[in-house]
């Protein structure tokens, strides 16, 4: 599939969205499986909005990449605000609490993590670089 | 599709019907709504969510921030929701802090 470039907005995630789920469907992903991608990106994209540009005072865009390999369909976010990897961020403390006691966030990315086979970071010439990777079923021969 | 939130307030229950896609462009409606419900000081919010098709973790925040508001005892109430809304809710262990439902059971909802 084609690049999508989106402004670094709110608006425009449903957008990647739509992409993702366009990509799941061209990568024969179950309903499930293309359900938990589209979360995990949305996941990241919106903290890339919001603190990556918003919070610091940044703008700029987002684009998103999609490949489909013979046992993978890899979809890359890409950013130029400043480097961060969601990786450092940890499995939050409070999962296990009742909902009253808990800080409000540090939900999205562990949700990205729970929700695609592997999760990877970079940061390359200037580009926060967050790649999702789902493995594709298996056809039968 | 666009998300809606609608609010409507029967018998002391703040009953939020929400559709289409909740994620963190569409949570501040979401959010405004809960905030009406915290002002009515509704006994209870029952959340209609049979026609929510996906829900990010910026939902979890709304609902994080409604029991905050309306303190521990206020019951949120979740109703006919689809399989992958659950799943999520689930991964992030907020089923301990409300009850499902398959549909609005009036007697058991607003007679709490």
């Amino acid at each position: 599939m084609q690049p999508l470039l989106v402004p670094g907005t709110l608006d425009s995630l449903s957008a990647i969205g739509q992409y993702v789920n366009a990509a799941a469907v061209a990568a024969g992903l179950d309903k499930k499986v293309a359900y938990r991608l589209r979360l995990a990106v949305d996941e990241i994209a919106t903290n890339i909005v919001i603190h990556g540009y918003e919070e610091s005072g940044l703008s700029g865009d987002v684009l998103v990449l999609s490949t489909i390999t013979d046992n993978s369909l890899i979809i890359t976010l890409e950013d130029t605000s400043r480097p961060f990897d969601p990786r450092s961020m940890g499995r939050p403390d409070h999962i296990d609490k009742p909902v009253h006691e808990r800080p409000i966030g540090g939900l999205g990315v562990y949700l990205t993590i729970q929700n695609v086979d592997k999760f990877d970071y970079e940061y390359v010439n200037g580009h926060n670089r967050n790649i999702f990777i789902v493995n594709r079923p298996k056809i039968e021969a | 599709m666009a998300f809606n939130s609608v609010l409507e307030i029967v018998n002391g229950v703040a009953k939020i019907t929400l559709s289409g896609e909740l994620d963190a462009a569409a949570a501040p409606a979401f959010r405004t709504d809960v905030e009406k419900a915290a002002a009515a000081k509704v006994k209870a919010v029952a959340l209609l969510m049979k026609d929510l098709e996906y829900m990010a973790s910026a939902g979890l925040r709304a609902l994080v921030f409604a029991k905050q508001k309306m303190g521990a005892q206020t019951e949120i109430y979740m109703i006919g929701l689809q399989e992958s809304v659950m799943e999520t809710i689930e991964m992030t262990g907020f089923q301990n802090s409300v009850t499902f439902l398959d549909s609005y059971d009036a007697a058991k909802v607003e007679g709490a």
